[in-house]
């Protein structure tokens, strides 16, 4: 099917194979290879995109689906090879190990600060309990959002207990 | 995802049930996706055609009237209700329940209806619709009918819709509005799990209901229960009709445990 779409601010217009996910078509055929295949099942949320402004599972939409719609992804975090504020956050707290979640764990975090921009450990847990990190552990992680958020200072870090 | 198939959006009604009159059982309907596209990449369902209901049009809707209540639409997702104010404010009981599905991002795309239609017994939607008294209007190229939520579903992910029938809406009636209701989810977890077990109870004020989940081949409605009943009462009631089995998750003497633990929790919570 001939559809088009808008992927981190370029328009691509494209014949898509209608059985293709929408994690496919960004990996194979646009070759944005940041979205990561985990479990192709919704379960681990390393193929989290912005969809519409919204985080989703690119391993549970068609590429067919997104004909017309916005999406963002990983790719678009860094501009000029200058992380984003949310990936400065990660490095600075060691969030980051092998680095197979953190993609989809940015883009977790990316909407869950659109929404609420200073939000607690509780919020914090429940914006990204779609995404499974098995390394790094989550204290990092929740630490790293913390300080993006301006809830943490050089003092405070590493702080955090029994997340 | 190896399976070849073929892809439509239609944007009226009558082409989308056109579509499904004419492919039969080749058909499937995508409405979420988050059970759909799973099961496809399982091998457990071949489609020839997909199709994507939610360029319907009118199809997204969350309605709310004091005359006919709640009215939720096929391409409603579970973070619509989650987050509506008229939810919140006339069934609270429906927004907890939201809340224990999944995790964010797939409630983001996940529907109410396709809860209800993949008709797993741990459906989370289901309990709580059970005890507001929701009704299922079907509709097809052939006409309308409508169910009792509780007579919707049939056994384990079956359900009385037919292969050219749709949900076209879940509606909730406004005599429940309102009600004290709360819901428990037991899970292996905190974060994103399946239901262990799972309890629902409302209380209208006269009459006390007990929705159950992943107790059965489908989830449970206990009715006909005074407010004025005993704990005790209430127990036997509900786990008169459950009927747990042992799996890999949990043991059935477990289940029952639970059942009881969450009625008696549940009920001073809606007292």
């Amino acid at each position: 099917m001939w559809m088009s779409v808008e992927v981190n601010g370029h328009i691509y217009e494209r014949e898509v194979a209608e059985h293709w996910t929408l994690l496919r078509f960004l990996r194979e055929d646009l070759e944005l290879t940041g979205t990561k295949d985990g479990c192709s099942a919704g379960e681990c949320g390393a193929c989290t995109v912005m969809l519409n402004g919204e985080a989703a599972n690119a391993c549970m939409v068609l590429a067919a689906e997104v004909d017309g719609a916005t999406i963002e992804t990983i790719e678009s975090e860094a501009v000029n090879g200058e992380l984003s504020e949310i990936q400065a956050a990660f490095a600075r707290n060691y969030a980051v190990q092998c680095g197979y979640c953190t993609a989809g764990m940015v883009m977790s975090v990316r909407e869950l600060l659109r929404h609420n921009p200073k939000p607690t450990v509780a919020e914090i847990k429940e914006g990204i309990e779609g995404n499974l990190c098995r390394c790094t552990g989550y204290q990092q992680i929740i630490e790293a959002v913390l300080d993006v958020s301006g809830q943490i200072t050089n003092e405070t870090r590493g702080g955090l207990r029994y997340v | 995802m190896n399976d070849i198939f073929k892809y439509r959006a239609p944007t009226s009604r009558a082409e989308l049930f056109g579509l499904l009159a004419s492919h039969g059982e080749g058909a499937k309907i995508l409405a979420g996706g988050t059970d759909l596209l799973v099961d496809i990449r399982s091998g457990l369902v071949h489609p020839e055609l997909v199709i994507n209901l939610k360029k319907v049009q009118d199809f997204s809707g969350l309605v709310w009237s004091q005359s006919e209540g709640l009215i939720i639409g096929p391409a409603t997702t579970v973070n619509d209700v989650l987050h509506d104010a008229r939810v919140r404010e006339y069934y609270p009981l429906l927004a907890d329940c939201a809340l224990t599905i999944a995790s964010h991002q797939v409630r983001n795309r996940a529907t109410v209806i396709g809860n209800i239609v993949h008709a797993s017994p741990g459906a989370d939607m289901a309990p709580g619709l059970l005890c507001l008294g929701a009704r299922v209007r079907i509709a097809s190229q052939r006409g309308e009918r409508e169910v009792c939520l509780k007579d919707f579903f049939t056994g384990v992910k079956r359900t009385v819709l037919r292969h050219d029938e749709i949900v076209e809406a879940i509606t909730v009636p406004p005599d429940t509005a309102k009600s004290r209701g709360a819901y428990r989810k037991l899970k292996r977890i905190d974060g994103h799990d399946l239901a262990l077990v799972s309890v629902a109870v409302t209380n209208t004020g006269s009459a006390v209901r007990v929705g159950i989940g992943a107790a059965a081949p489908t989830p449970l409605l206990v009715e006909g229960l005074s407010h004025q009943d005993p704990a005790d009462v209430v127990v036997a009631a509900a786990l008169g009709v459950a009927r747990p089995i042992s799996d890999l998750r949990c043991s059935k003497e477990y289940r029952e445990y639970m059942i009881e633990v969450f009625v008696r929790r549940l009920l001073e919570e809606v007292r």
